[in-house]
This record gives C-alpha cells, structure tokens and sequence, in this order.
C-alpha cells in the first residue's frame, strides 16, 4: 500500500434507510458507510433494529413477507435493492454468518464446496477441492478436522461448526461478510478464537458484526454504529465508542445505564 | 438502575478523597515543621507518609480489579483511570512532604534565619492549589479544575523570586548558606506540589469532559 491510497474506501454506502415490517417500521433513514477492510460493528439494545439493517444488506429481507425497504444501500456504488440485479450473485459477494452455528446435514467436506460448485466457481473437482482445503484453512480449521473431512459437519463443536460456517461463507469469495451476533452460542476460548479469525480475515474482507457483547465490539471492530430505536444515535471509530462517545444514550449504553 | 460497578467505582473514590485529606495534611504538617522549627513534626512526617504509601497500593490494587472484572468503558473508564492518575501524585506529594520535612529538620539543627515572606505566599498558594485540585475531584466540578490551571503560573514566579532572593543571601551572609540552600530546596518541592495538583486538576477536566490537557500549552508550542 502506498501512503497517498486513500485506504478504507467506502465499500457499502446506507443512505435514508427505513424498513419497514407491514405497519410496524424498523428502521428510520438510518445513513452509515461501511469501509473496506475494516470490522464495522453494530451495537444497541434488542430490538433496535440492527440485525434488520444487517440483513437489509443482503436483501435478507426480501424473503420476510410485508416487509418493504426504502433508500438506497449502494455496494461499490451499485444500489443493492435494484430489482434487475441478480439476488443469488448479490449473496455470493455478500455472505452471512448466523448465530447458531448453522451446517447442512452433509460431510464437512461438502458444507464449504457448497457455495462454490452452485456458483460455478469451481472448474473441476481438484480445483473445487483446493477451493475447500484453503477456505477451511482460512477459517483456522483445517488442522482441526483434515482428518474428518467427510464426517458430518454437525459432528464438529460448536466453535468448530461456526468456523466452519464462516469457511462456507468465504469458500465463495464474498466482498463483505455479515455476522449476525457469531459467538453468542460460543464459550470463552470459541470465542476468542472467531474474534482473531475476524481480525484476519478483514485483510481480504469487509465485515459488519451484530454483537450484544460491548467488549466484543471493542476488541474486533475499527469503527462502531450504536443503533437506538431504529436510528442511529452515534458512529464513529471504535477507540472514541468506547472511551469518549459524544452521545449521552451512548453513554449509558455501552455503561450499562440504559434500561 | 443500580450497576454492580457504582458501589466499585464510589469505594475507590472514597479512598482517594481520603488519601488527598491525608496528603493535605502532610504537606501542612511539613511546612509547619519549617516555620515552627520543630523537629517532632517533621519526624511524624515520615510516619505519615507510610500510610499515603498504604492507600496507593490500595487503590492499585482496587484499579486493578476493576478493570478486570468489569471492563468499564466511556466515563467509567475514565474515571478509573483518573482515580489511578491521581493517587499517583498524591502519592509523590507524600514523597515531595518528606523531603520539605527533611530541610525541616535540618533547619531546626542550625541558627534561625528568617524566612522570606515569598516563601510563605509560595507555600500558601501551593497548598491551595492542591486543595482547590482535590475539591474539583471530590465535587466533580470541571470549572474548579480549569481555575487550578489558571493559577500554576503565579506558583512558578514566586519560586523564582525565593530561588532569587535566596541566592542573594548566599552572596551576602555566606555563613546562613546551608539554611538559604534548604529555602530553594523547600521552594522547588512545593512547587512540585503545585505541578501535581495542576495534574490532578486536568484529570478532573479528563473524566468530566473526555478533554485531556495534559502537556497542552508545551504541545502546542
């Protein structure tokens, strides 16, 4: 990298987002620039609409019946929500890591050649098979399971399986990857774990992580969004979040005053 | 709503407020062992200064396990670290106490000779910047703090004129030199005394206000 690149471009621009389910809206003109190769996290209390911004990301949204979005969610500056875009290639650049560990009920193996064979990514099996070794290896679990390839994804830990979801997500080579709360199911040392796996893959990725987990938060992200009643009261770099944010209703968050 | 950590944070405030009593009243105790060329006062000086040291490694160690069992963050954070910040002056005042006890002493040992009307301003003032400092803690008021900063300077010219005045006591009664030496040794430690409530002071701005001033004016050449 040279100096004069501007690092951390904008990679997905919100702008006036407001989602709404049926009567019920969610969200309300919330604007946020998610920078490149950074970890952006989204913190606020249940309900406050941060997993529905996530998903908006991805048109997760779309399959929610009377849900309806507005503004404009522009990724490399091409709104998301345009309807002649193709919402399986939006997904493959996209991807998304859930709470609860999530493998389908196949061989480790084939829960990372997934996404790739289904894309066409792959051109023959060797080279869909290098696609596999090398995701899971970005993962941090390939030394653990080389020898369980073919056994159940399900067979895996916990922390194992979420690695092995976040190798699935990648095995496609996304541009951003969404984390809807990754380690709430997840022990300590799990934890930890996802969280220097985070601050890797932010090297090749963009990243936007839910967390309810303050120090999570802190420790993983560059820039923080704290989400309150469907808005967006502050965002800014993560250092300043956590030590000096300029919002009262951040304060009392992330403290632990608010209610 | 009650936080398991106010009750943490409002102890170590607690023992802080009463180590800067503590420091106060050492610092005074000191001084009077100068003007009162009393050598009982200066001992106890000594004596005093262990329990400063005790309260320091009280609130290091309640710092300590603060910050691992409740990873406080914004103004709990801040706080905190003002709280450790400030027990470290107040613990060097403690030491700058004993070293004025010290020159007590040994001024006790020799011929009296006056002291300078400045040196007393200097110590006055000294004192009340560093109470001054402490209230601004203990009443969490900024304003207070900012004042303290405002009033350094006055602290820095009196030393000059003791140091000044001193030395031109030296020239002209050279058999008074030892006593005058201790005068600029007093001088230079209260004024010492002032710099650590100056940075008391700006702890307070610190937790208050997220604005840390530490170094300001030099920073900003």
């Amino acid at each position: 990298m040279t100096a004069v690149e501007p690092t951390n471009a904008t990679k997905v621009r919100v702008g006036d987002l407001s989602v709404f389910y049926g009567e019920k809206q969610a969200l309300f003109g919330v604007d946020l620039d998610v920078p490149a190769n950074q970890v952006t996290a989204l913190i606020g209390p249940s309900g406050c609409g941060k997993s529905t911004f996530l998903r908006c990301v991805n048109r997760m949204n779309d399959v929610i019946d009377g849900c309806r979005v507005t503004g404009s969610i522009l990724l490399d500056g091409v709104d998301v929500n345009d309807r002649t875009l193709d919402v399986v290639q939006l997904r493959a650049r996209v991807g998304m890591v859930f709470q609860k560990p999530n493998p389908f009920p196949k061989s480790v193996w084939e829960n990372v050649a997934y996404g790739p064979r289904i894309h066409g990514i792959a051109s023959s099996h060797a080279e869909l098979d290098r696609i596999v070794i090398s995701s899971l290896d970005r993962a941090g679990l390939l030394k653990e399971v080389q020898d369980r390839l073919h056994e159940p994804g399900t067979s895996l830990s916990g922390g194992q399986q979420q690695r092995l979801c976040i190798a699935r997500a990648i095995a496609v080579s996304p541009e951003v990857i969404l984390m809807d709360e990754p380690c709430s199911a997840l022990d300590p040392i799990a934890t930890a774990t996802i969280e220097g796996l985070i601050d890797e893959l932010r090297e090749k990725f963009t990243i936007v992580i839910v967390t309810h987990n303050m120090q999570q938060a802190a420790r993983v992200s560059q820039r923080t969004a704290f989400f309150h009643l469907g808005e967006i009261v502050e965002e800014g770099e993560t250092g300043k979040i956590f030590t000096n944010p300029t919002d009262q209703r951040t304060q009392d968050y992330i403290t632990g005053r608010f209610g | 709503m009650n936080r398991i950590v106010d009750p943490v944070l409002e102890d170590l405030r607690h023992r802080l407020i009463k180590m800067g009593a503590l420091a106060e009243a050492i610092l005074d105790k000191s001084l009077r062992s100068v003007w009162e060329r009393e050598p009982a006062l200066a001992r106890e000086v000594r004596i005093d200064d262990l329990e400063i040291d005790r309260f320091d490694l009280e609130i290091d160690e309640g710092v300590l396990r603060v910050l691992a069992t409740q990873a406080p963050v914004a103004d709990d954070l801040r706080n905190v670290i003002a709280i450790k910040m400030i027990a470290t002056d107040l613990e060097r005042v403690g030491d700058l106490a004993r070293n004025i006890a010290k020159s007590g002493l040994r001024l006790a040992s020799r011929d009296p000779v006056d002291v300078s009307p400045k040196l007393r301003e200097l110590a006055g003032e000294a004192q009340r910047l560093l109470r001054h400092a402490l209230d601004s803690f203990s009443d969490r008021d900024a304003e207070k703090a900012e004042r303290v900063l405002s009033e350094d300077d006055q602290v820095d010219e009196d030393q000059d004129v003791v140091i000044r005045e001193a030395i031109e006591e030296i020239s002209a009664r050279p058999e008074a030199s030892s006593q005058e030496v201790d005068f600029i040794l007093i001088a230079k430690n209260l004024e010492r005394v002032a710099d650590h409530a100056t940075n008391i002071a700006e702890d307070v701005i610190l937790v208050a206000q997220g604005r840390n001033l530490k170094h300001a004016e030099k920073l900003a050449g």
